[in-house]
């Protein structure tokens, strides 16, 4: 689940950043709103995390810009003016979530999961799919009740593929979900995690669609 | 009660009034007392007169009767219309007449009994005051009448001043009844003209705290307008330094939060992380974020400080000596960015300033070029004399006309100079560098945007101007703080800018 966080500020964006690595999220982090918007128009995003006080371009120019792109990409806005009149513009500009300064890192995670949820249309953390059960709070998955450990990879994977059931991955489209800016892309990569995917939760979970991808069915 | 322009007013109009009527009476009493005086003895000659044309056995008829000199004066007039009957006295005037020899022809008998028969004859004609009996009587004596006679009149004083104090009492009874009335004609206009001050302070008093518009009793008179306006502007100025106050305030809070926020969420992440390695790191950052805060939190604190002190004890100080101990402090930083430092300073130049603020101002303008420089680069401090001509002053252009140029001081002034190499300021944030919290775009260095507001506020302290340049170079930013150079003259001329 590929996540791109706006932050100008060096501590603070660099926790996040691990926090959200941390909570199994794939992470880019772009300083100002320029890298932010150049990275927004290139890449595909699950999510933004996005502080209003940027220099260069302001965090709210760019979710204007955003939205006016027709881009719906869940956005949770950041902000340490915790008025009321800045969480209505922010709110009214297009944010889907408003977090004051100081925020709770826990807080944080909980809502970015909780704006993919709403997003992916689901209103429970747990994604239940036949015989598995998924929980992307705690990273865990069990087939028919018992626990099997994935490596970040496979999780990775795994969620793209529930979150998107019956619309089938492209490769190029997993592996963006992936790896963040800083991280080689290994080649075959992929196919080695579905293969070991259908190992550990069954042969028939992951369907190769020939010449696209991969992807599991609508249950 | 404390002091009163009403009563203050009353005592004065009054007291004037009081002394003016005082005055007036005195004079008139004096007045009247002199008519009085010489109607009368006109009146006593009038009677000598008369005796002297008559014969001896009419005298010795009239020295039996009594003679009321106003009877005589007024003609056999009743004095039923004289309602003022403040005289009404038997005025018995008393006579004798001589003969040239002295012997007496004729005498009033009282002045047997006042022992005044024998009284020697004044030499010529004309009015004395005797003392007959203990009493005062004024006597008009005639010699030498055609009869070969000398007539003396005589008349008691103290029937005389009953007619005067009669005139004094007449002018001043009109006074008594109308000073009071006066008195409270004035004390209501006074109230009545004081009464825009009664609205003014009415106004004022009834004002909400956070209520600072201008105050508005309507129509003032131009007496009150000065008053009016003095508290127009001052209050005007309050509103300005509370608003100023009110946007620092929540400035100082919004940076306050951002390293707070970054402590937290690191903390969060040292909670979290399994990792040792990626746990101390992240300990780390921690620290930083608090080192951040604190010195966020002791530049708010200097800059409160030098809002709120407004004379500062100072003395001469050479800044190339503060430049030197600086640039000693900040060594290790500038060595971590591979920045050469050059120190270009005239060490004789003093300026007239308070050591640990001037200390402040140099670390925060080499703080900025070694975090805004480029890694290898060089920054200059450079402290110089220089002359510089000095304006004339604005505010009385025309006070002085004769004031020739000439004359006009060439002043010495301190340059002080921190440039660098760096990236330098867009021309459009130039202006903005000193605002607070005001950070330029694009740099990359944490900053809480206060070090040149900083440097601001300590050189208007000193009397101080900034300027912002160009670096070495070409590129870079220069700044340049111009302070009034330490003479005998300058410290008696300097006054500490507010």
């Amino acid at each position: 689940m590929r996540v791109l966080l706006v932050e100008d500020d060096d501590l603070i964006g660099c926790g996040i950043e691990a926090g959200l690595r941390q909570a199994g999220f794939t992470v880019d982090w772009a300083r100002d709103g320029h890298k932010a918007s150049l990275a927004l128009d290139t890449t595909s995003y699950a999510l933004v995390v996005l502080d209003l006080g940027l220099p260069r371009v302001s965090g709210m120019d760019l979710l204007r810009r955003l939205r006016d792109a027709g881009n719906d990409v869940p956005v949770l806005v950041l902000t340490a003016r915790g008025t009321v009149v800045d969480r209505v513009g922010g709110l009214e500009a297009g944010a889907d979530d408003y977090l004051g300064k100081p925020f709770d890192l826990t807080e944080l995670i909980a809502r970015c999961r909780a704006l993919l949820r709403r997003a992916q249309g689901r209103s429970v953390e747990l994604i239940r799919y036949r015989e598995l059960t998924v929980n992307p709070a705690s990273q865990t998955v069990e087939v028919a009740g018992k626990r099997v450990s994935l490596t970040s990879r496979e999780w990775a994977i795994l969620i793209q593929l529930l979150t998107n059931q019956g619309i089938p991955q492209s490769r190029s489209r997993l592996e963006e979900s992936l790896y963040g800016w800083q991280e080689e892309i290994e080649s075959n990569a992929i196919e080695v995690h579905v293969s070991n995917l259908r190992k550990k939760l069954g042969a028939n979970l992951i369907r190769t669609v020939r010449n696209i991808g991969y992807v599991v069915e609508k249950q | 009660m404390s002091a009163s322009i009403r009563r203050r007013l009353m005592l004065l109009v009054l007291a004037s009034i009081g002394l003016v009527w005082a005055i007036a009476l005195a004079s008139s009493y004096r007045q009247a007392t002199r008519e009085v005086a010489e109607w009368e003895e006109a009146r006593l000659a009038e009677v000598a007169q008369m005796l002297a044309l008559l014969d001896q056995s009419n005298l010795a008829t009239l020295a039996n009767a009594h003679i009321d000199v106003r009877e005589e004066e007024r003609g056999g007039e009743t004095s039923a219309n004289d309602t003022d009957d403040d005289d009404s006295l038997p005025r018995d005037a008393l006579f004798q007449v001589r003969t040239r020899n002295g012997d007496v022809i004729a005498g009033s008998p009282p002045l047997r009994a006042l022992n005044a028969w024998d009284l020697p004859v004044p030499p010529v004609t004309g009015v004395q005051d005797v003392v007959l009996g203990g009493q005062t009587y004024h006597s008009f004596t005639l010699r030498d009448t055609p009869l070969g006679h000398t007539v003396r009149v005589f008349e008691q004083a103290n029937t005389r001043s009953d007619l005067v104090s009669g005139v004094a009492s007449r002018i001043a009874r009109p006074a008594l009844i109308a000073l009071p009335v006066l008195a409270l004609l004035v004390w209501w206009s006074i109230g009545w003209s004081l009464a825009p001050l009664r609205m003014l302070s009415d106004a004022i008093r009834s004002r909400d705290i956070n209520r600072l518009e201008p105050v508005d009793i309507g129509h003032v008179p131009i007496e009150v307008r000065p008053l009016v306006d003095a508290i127009n502007l001052l209050l005007s100025r309050l509103l300005h330094s509370l608003e100023r106050e009110r946007a620092f305030t929540a400035d100082a809070a919004h940076e306050l939060k951002t390293p707070l926020a970054a402590i937290k969420v690191q903390a969060q992440v040292a909670l979290a992380e399994p990792d040792p390695a990626r746990q101390r790191l992240a300990m780390e950052r921690v620290v930083q974020g608090v080192d951040r805060s604190a010195r966020l939190a002791e530049q708010l604190l200097l800059l409160a400080r030098l809002d709120m002190q407004e004379k500062m004890a100072t003395a001469p100080l050479a800044p190339g000596a503060v430049a030197k101990s600086t640039l000693l402090a900040n060594a290790g930083n500038a060595q971590q960015k591979n920045i050469r430092v050059t120190l270009n300073c005239d060490m004789r130049a003093e300026i007239n300033a308070e050591p640990v603020l001037i200390g402040i101002l140099f670390d925060n303008l080499l703080d900025n070029a070694i975090k805004y420089g480029s890694d290898g680069g060089t920054i200059e401090i450079a402290v110089r004399r220089e002359k510089q001509q000095v304006l004339a002053p604005l505010k009385e252009p025309l006070k002085e006309p004769l004031q020739e140029p000439a004359k006009e001081p060439l002043s010495e002034r301190i340059l002080v100079s921190v440039r660098d190499d760096g990236p330098g300021v867009a021309p459009a944030d130039l202006e903005r560098l000193t605002d607070r919290f005001f950070r330029a775009t694009g740099n990359q260095a944490t900053g809480s945007g206060l070090g040149l507001s900083i440097v601001a506020r300590i050189a208007q302290h000193f009397g101080a101007t900034v300027r912002f340049g160009t670096g070495l170079d070409g590129r870079g930013l220069a700044v340049d703080v111009s302070f009034p150079a330490y003479t005998a003259a300058a410290v008696r001329s300097l006054k500490p800018a507010g």
